[in-house]
């Protein structure tokens, strides 16, 4: 049989335009092409403004993770300024960045992606009428309580920051806030609220302390068993309806991960370093190589940007902060060249590597973690038993977070000192930072380099830059690229299956539109990129 | 029964996630109890490639009635006024929302991206942004300054950096109940019953702004934004603490000055060094002042207030 092309323009509910080219061949998907279609240039805006101009703007490369920006955006400057914080600062931010991971576990599972259980192409499965019943688009029972409760953890958000999305509140020294009494216990009742209207009730059928037990995948397996309220909660009819349409079966990836960790102990980085950031973490970082199954240290000096199938004409292989971009006049597609503005991140030395929950949760399983540290093997258990990973698992990891940021947000709430300080005055200064953190759908970071108090470099590397890059100058494709071969196609004019994988990472282009410092001026930045 | 399709520029998608966090009327309700019919999202659409096209085709061919068009994002015109990029379903947006803004009813701009060209459109602008009928302050923008969509009506502009969902979606409500016709939007085209007041007016710092009594550095438990940290609750249109965000707060009451993302000029200053979370001042006296009040106003405002000033007011009350 011969190969078909197929180009999906767009895939959609990725949050940002994600084009993906697939050649399929006896219904399986052969080789794929990933391509951003949209730039915006944010880091061209930023450079020579304020050096805190970070703060307004980065939030709003992203309006899905505009916390999780925030969050590197002041870590960066603290780093780059040598500033010291209070601990309640810490937590604070922290807050933050926890709500807005809570919100997004709902909003995504069913507004993004359980959608397409409902898809006609299911409808031999034995769970298709109740699928329907649950998950369709505005009118599915299930799909309504997740989509409307999602809103409810980022109320938290605005007791501290006074919005969502788009606050700034987090700045070099501390936070802007300063919580009251009844600002805590409004945030309890609020968690309290989503717990029993739809964690228990609606994704467990059993309780948070019950869920807390399941320690590996026979546990789950047992657990799926044990009452008919845990089989068909929305967890068990996931897990089970996953399995019937074969999503356990493809999707697997590079199988190489990285995860740069967050969550800084509040006692443990009032004083930020680059350096010292590693181990302050509560939630611990690394690269976790499933082939050799061993985890290393994830090193922000060893991430670099290859660009030669990207539209930029320069040498690869540059470390972010090093690069002098040299984009390409015009954008036109081309396979065999360029076709993307996303560039390929890689590892100088474990390469390209897949972002996201599953990286984290694999990290999660490394050895030696301190009794302030999470640890958390269920999802290693499981990517061990099945094989690997699959679009089936990689869902399941993101969702199995909920347990460890909700207790995270009841252990804050507990720690806020309310009559600690918030805040402490910094000293601007010049220098190089770097901020990072785990968004909801993975590894995010930001450098800056601060010259005579203005930007002169900022650069941002998303986790959809890691998943979503074209090859690299090596010629390997990128995760997502890699996930999708392997894939079968029931139907070449209604390819869902590629919408599972693509949707497994939870891609978001908006944040990935990614451009570079362009220190030789302003003619350069017209052709600037993502 | 009003058809609703939801497309993004040059966006973030804040809009899309602020117009989720509504309850009363959530998304759901909209669809459920008010009729809407949400033809298409990119967030939220089932339909993908192809299928897609064809249902855009059918929109712009007028088979499909297009009661109401939502564009979040700027129109991204680079390179050299081609659109290429922002592609979009295989051509430029900009074609996309050229086509359909001239079958749809109501066109609504939600965000300052699609209002104003808010941030990707800041100098050096180098995606060539622009917002639907404005760019910045001056009118025009990718319509042009004379586009009427089918209603009568030029683009219904909802600003902020995001817009609240509310602003959202009550104008969708009112159009699909029949009511856009009483619609009154003010100069800048946005809806007088949101931009009238200004972010100031509900601020819980309203004693200390009158008082002349300031936070002069974060994390204070009391004192006005306005005269160190930069605020421009006093010089905004917008009711944030009329209708509070996420039902919670507001960016003042939690302690953070208004940036003013409701207004063109946003992001002000187009933050300069010196400019970020710091008051502007021109021999003391601010930079910007109060909505219509001038210096030698201002002055003798300020001199009262601080001789009226009770002793209190030095004290904390967000305890």
């Amino acid at each position: 049989m011969s190969t078909v092309t197929l180009d999906i323009s767009p895939v959609g509910r990725v949050e940002g335009d994600l084009d993906v080219r697939v050649d399929i061949k006896d219904g399986v998907v052969v080789d794929a092409w990933t391509h951003a279609e949209l730039f915006r240039g944010l880091e061209v805006i930023l450079r020579d403004k304020d050096a805190q101009a970070g703060l307004v703007v980065t939030p709003r490369a992203c309006g899905i993770c505009g916390a999780s920006h925030l969050t590197c955006a002041a870590w960066a400057l603290d780093t780059a300024w040598g500033t010291t914080l209070p601990r309640n600062a810490i937590l604070a931010r922290n807050i933050g960045q926890l709500t807005e991971s809570l919100q997004s576990l709902p909003r995504h599972h069913y507004g993004l992606f359980m959608i397409d259980y409902t898809n006609k192409a299911y409808k031999n499965s034995r769970y298709y009428d109740e699928a329907v019943r649950r998950w369709a688009p505005y009118t599915g029972k299930h799909y309504e309580i997740g989509v409307t409760i999602s809103g409810r953890p980022v109320e938290i958000y605005a007791l501290f920051g006074g919005q969502w999305p788009h606050s700034s509140y987090m700045v070099p020294g501390g936070v802007m806030c300063s919580p009251t009494l009844t600002d805590v216990t409004r945030a309890w009742s609020i968690l309290e609220h989503f717990r029993r209207n739809w964690i228990e009730p609606v994704w467990l059928g059993c309780s948070l302390e019950r869920y807390e037990e399941i320690r590996s995948y026979d546990d789950l397996m047992a657990w799926l068993d044990e009452k008919p309220e845990h089989a068909n909660s929305d967890l068990g009819m996931f897990w089970r309806m996953s399995e019937d349409i074969g999503l356990d079966g493809y999707g697997a990836g590079p199988e190489r991960f990285i995860s740069w960790g967050y969550l800084p102990h509040e006692d443990r980085y009032q004083n930020p370093t680059i350096e010292g950031r590693a181990a302050a973490l509560i939630s611990r970082g690394g690269i976790y190589d499933a082939a050799a199954d061993r985890h290393f240290p994830a090193l922000q000096a060893g991430v670099r940007e290859d660009v030669a199938r990207a539209w930029y004409e320069e040498p690869g292989g540059l470390h972010p902060l090093e690069r002098l971009t040299q984009p390409t006049a015009d954008n036109r597609t081309d396979y065999d060249g360029r076709y993307t503005w996303a560039v390929a991140v890689r590892d100088a030395e474990h390469g390209r590597l897949e972002a996201g929950a599953l990286a984290r949760n694999l990290v999660l399983a490394q050895p030696g973690a301190d009794p302030w540290q999470l640890s958390d093997s269920l999802i290693y258990d499981m990517f061990r038993k099945m094989g690997g990973a699959s679009v089936a698992l990689r869902q399941f990891a993101r969702m199995h977070e909920i347990p460890k940021i909700y207790r995270e947000i009841e252990r804050i709430l507990r720690e806020l000192r309310l009559q600690d300080p918030w805040y402490i005055k910094p000293t601007e200064q010049d220098g190089v930072g770097w901020g990072a953190t785990e968004a909801i759908r993975g590894a995010l970071c930001h450098w800056i380099d601060v010259k005579d108090g203005k930007i002169r470099n900022y650069q941002i590397v998303a986790p959809t830059t890691w998943n979503v890059g074209p090859r690299d100058n090596g010629g390997i494709r990128g995760p997502i690229e890699t996930a999708l071969i392997g894939t079968p196609i029931a139907d070449v004019n209604d390819p869902v299956e590629v919408g599972h994988v693509c949707r497994s990472y939870d891609s978001c282009l908006v944040c990935t539109v990614h451009a570079h410092d362009a220190r030789s001026g302003k003619e350069l930045a017209r052709f600037r990129t993502a | 029964m009003a058809n609703l399709l939801w497309l993004q520029g040059g966006a973030c998608s804040g809009n899309t996630m602020s117009f989720l966090n509504a309850e009363e009327p959530s998304v759901c309700d909209l669809v459920t109890d008010f009729g809407i019919n949400i033809l298409w999202h990119p967030s939220l659409g089932m339909e993908l490639g192809d299928d897609l096209r064809r249902l855009l085709n059918r929109v712009i061919a007028g088979e499909i009635a297009l009661d109401i068009l939502v564009f979040e994002g700027t129109v991204i015109c680079a390179p050299n006024g081609t659109g290429q990029w922002n592609r979009f379903a295989g051509r430029p947006m900009k074609e996309w929302v050229a086509e359909l803004t001239r079958v749809a009813n109501n066109v609504v701009a939600v965000g300052d991206c699609a209002t104003w060209g808010g941030i990707p459109a800041m100098a050096p602008n180098p995606s060539e942004s622009v917002g639907l009928q404005f760019l910045k302050r001056e009118q025009g923008g990718f319509l042009g300054k004379d586009f009427r969509a089918k209603s009568g009506f030029p683009v219904i502009n909802i600003p902020g950096c995001p817009a609240h969902p509310d602003w959202i979606s009550q104008i969708v409500v009112a159009v699909a109940t029949g009511r856009g016709g009483e619609l009154a939007l003010d100069e800048m085209q946005r809806p007088k019953t949101f931009f009238t007041s200004f972010t100031q007016t509900g601020c819980t710092r309203n004693m200390h702004f009158s008082y002349k009594v300031s936070a002069t550095e974060f994390g204070q438990r009391k004192g006005c934004l306005f005269y160190d940290l930069g605020c421009r609750g006093p010089m905004t249109r917008s009711p944030c603490n009329r209708i509070l965000w996420n039902r919670q707060s507001s960016k003042t009451r939690a302690g953070m000055p208004c940036l003013g993302c409701t207004e063109p000029e946003f992001p002000f200053f187009d933050l300069m060094p010196g400019t970020v979370f710091r008051t502007q001042t021109v021999m003391g006296v601010p930079r910007s002042m109060p909505t219509g009040v001038d210096k030698i106003g201002y002055i003798k405002l300020t001199t009262a207030a601080k001789a009226a000033a009770p002793r209190w007011v030095e004290d904390d009350i967000f305890v």
